[in-house]
């Protein structure tokens, strides 16, 4: 197998749980790079609070990758409002339905013994004494148990589609985009879709990509933490504020408890003058950098436009502050990564 | 208290993140508290990033109410009952691949961020080496804040993967008071996206404020978050935040919205007060009540008392 067995504490406190982490090791850390020369890298931008500018830096990154000639995957994984498409004026195509799980009771084989209500743990079937269950799928976790547990086949597996997933190609660079249906509350079953996906090229076309961006939903929820889970580099975008800096605080807390390699990047970094000050926290806590974006009306213009600022052809001033903050920003992670090209 | 107004539960929600939900929430909590005919209870249900308490913080710490909640439920396993048959593992008992194989002791390891606790692995298991159990998803806290009004938020215990329940949980708390009757004015602090948390957080509301700005994404996630509130059947309004905003995009936004007849709650233009006052831990309508952004938002007050109680 290639995964290592291993048990780590999660948390902090009282409350300590042993748990396994089984599931990084289908990721890679960066010293074991030399050695699997073929596999791309992941980097995963994130951020705890929204708003900080993960979309901007995930996609301008992305189009710089491409741009130094790498192969280029970027990943929406923020399914719940994907953005990236929008940001580079692209469109959704080539759809995919993720299904997911739903009961179908049959009525004339069902001996209404409740058995499968029973053994459901979010109580998403409704049992009434002598009478057929009724699926509740707004609660139901798609576990399959009531199918597995029904004494007399009298449940099958049937299917609903709870989102999309998408790939496109939008300045060369090609896009996965994961989208939950509104009204659909399992964004995590989109995720394990993408990942999936990234998998199988992983496993199958190791050389298709030279660099996986992942832009994640904002939070430190399932979904986030699957895709961090899944990186290689994590890059954490906060803002100069109070709100910025205690929800970094809360998804470095998460990164670490993945064990992960984390640089911060620091956005509208000029708001209100606290930019030094707010760099100098982030250094007295130890947060590493990876730099930091100004505000900047180029930033605003191609947000608005729907043309990314990094763009290779595009008309933004490349001795603007906010282009040139992107491509020390760049400069840094290729360091980072230790990519030469 | 003796107002005469009936109780309304509102909701801030947004779609897209960073758009002004908490600073909006912050300064209507204020107004409300200054309003004598209402009496409001604030929420914070952002429960992975929950910010509220920064702009609100408590009156005094020794008033601060922590409790834990131990509502997510995560399988464990016992090794002493495994007798290494490997089914859980052939045969996939669980549909969320948490159950792994060591293949060098011979048992499951239990991937704990994938687990549901959905007790697949406990029934099936014909040794019953599995057992499931409430681990902690995280902390209710409950203060009157230095404003007076009570603040209820959650925050996640970071890894445990079940932030709607909380959200669920905090809401229900509130319920649980036992003054809970005196409040005509619950004010919730929503989360960003339109998944698990946010419909936790909009069920049961009588009014959801939808806030955005006028940019492609902060249009498209407030079409999305309008698409869920409208299959729960909440009537809302909107506020546009940043609404002066330089963007080649502004026509085609207010045109949308006009098309759509959407309600317009009212507009807060882009205001270097709103950041301010928040790194002073005030909201603006307390820091700078005669600023831009602060009328703005006294008006959006109004508007909102007006659609909440004189709608006859």
């Amino acid at each position: 197998m290639g995964w290592e067995e291993g048990v780590v504490l999660v948390g902090a406190g009282e409350e300590e749980v042993e748990v396994n982490r089984s599931n990084q090791v289908n990721s890679f850390n960066l010293k074991d790079y030399k050695l699997m020369p073929n596999k791309p890298k992941i980097v995963c931008v994130t951020g705890g609070k929204g708003g900080t500018g993960k979309t901007l830096v995930a996609v301008n990154l992305a189009i710089m990758f491409k741009n130094s000639g790498y192969k280029t995957l970027l990943v929406d994984g923020d399914s719940e409002n994907p953005n990236t498409y929008l940001l580079m004026g692209g469109q959704l195509e080539n759809q995919t339905e993720v299904p997911f799980f739903k009961p179908k009771i049959l009525e004339e084989e069902c001996t209404k013994c409740g058995i499968c209500a029973k053994n459901c743990a979010p109580h998403a079937l409704l049992y009434i004494d002598n009478s057929v269950p009724i699926p509740i799928l707004t609660v139901c976790s798609g576990c399959r148990l009531c199918y597995k547990v029904c004494p007399v086949n009298a449940i099958e597996p049937d299917y609903k589609v709870i989102g999309w997933t998408y790939s496109t190609k939008a300045y060369d660079v090609d896009l996965l985009i994961g989208e939950l249906k509104p009204g659909e509350a399992r964004s995590a079953a989109i995720i394990d879709t993408l990942m999936n996906k990234i998998e199988n090229i992983i496993d199958n076309e190791p050389d298709k990509y030279d660099i996986i961006v992942l832009d994640t939903a904002p939070g430190a929820h399932c979904d986030v933490e699957l895709l961090i889970g899944k990186a290689d580099l994590v890059i954490p975008v906060t803002e100069p504020t109070k709100f910025g800096k205690l929800d970094l605080i809360r998804i470095i807390e998460l990164i670490k408890i993945l064990n992960k390699d984390y640089r911060a990047i620091v956005n509208r970094s000029s708001l209100l003058g606290f930019r030094d000050q707010f760099m100098e926290e982030l250094n007295s806590m130890n947060i590493p950098l990876l730099g930091d974006i100004p505000l900047n009306d180029d930033i605003v213009a191609s947000y608005c436009q729907a043309i990314p600022l990094m763009d290779a052809d595009g008309e933004f001033d490349r001795s603007g502050e906010g282009y040139q903050a992107f491509l020390n920003i760049f400069n840094n992670l290729r360091e980072w990564i230790g990519l030469n090209k | 208290m003796n107002s005469h107004l009936e109780k309304k539960i509102v909701g801030v929600i947004s779609g897209k993140g960073g758009v002004g939900k908490t600073s909006l929430t912050a300064s209507l909590a204020s107004l409300a508290n200054d309003d004598s005919e209402i009496n409001p209870v604030i929420l914070d249900v952002d429960v992975d990033a929950p910010n509220l308490s920064l702009i609100l913080p408590a009156r005094s710490q020794d008033a601060i109410q922590i409790k834990s909640v131990y509502a997510t439920l995560k399988a464990s396993f016992i090794e002493d009952k495994c007798t290494h048959c490997k089914q859980c593992y052939d045969e996939h008992f669980c549909e969320f691949h948490a159950i792994k194989w060591d293949d060098k002791n011979l048992i499951p390891i239990i991937d704990y961020l994938s687990c549901e606790g959905c007790n697949a692995c406990k029934v099936l298991c014909p040794e019953h080496a599995f057992e499931i159990n409430p681990v902690k998803s995280g902390d209710i806290i409950a203060y009157d804040s230095n404003k007076g009004f009570p603040l209820i938020y959650g925050k996640t215990r970071l890894g445990s993967t079940t932030s709607g329940k909380l959200v669920s949980d905090v809401k229900q708390y509130t319920q649980n008071l036992e003054n809970y009757r005196d409040f005509n004015l619950v004010l919730i602090d929503g989360p960003p996206g339109i998944g698990c948390p946010v419909i936790a957080a909009i069920s049961g509301l009588d009014f959801a404020i939808a806030i955005t700005e006028p940019t492609p994404s902060g249009l498209h996630d407030l079409m999305r978050a309008i698409e869920v509130i409208q299959q729960f059947n909440i009537a809302f309004g909107i506020v546009i935040n940043k609404s002066d905003l330089k963007s080649v995009f502004q026509e085609q936004f207010k045109e949308f919205i006009k098309e759509k007849g959407f309600d317009i709650l009212g507009k807060i233009k882009f205001d270097l007060s709103i950041p301010t006052a928040m790194s002073y831990a005030e909201p603006v309508v307390a820091y700078a009540p005669n600023s831009d952004a602060s009328l703005s938002i006294k008006e959006i007050y109004k508007t909102l008392k007006k659609k909440l109680w004189d709608s006859k």
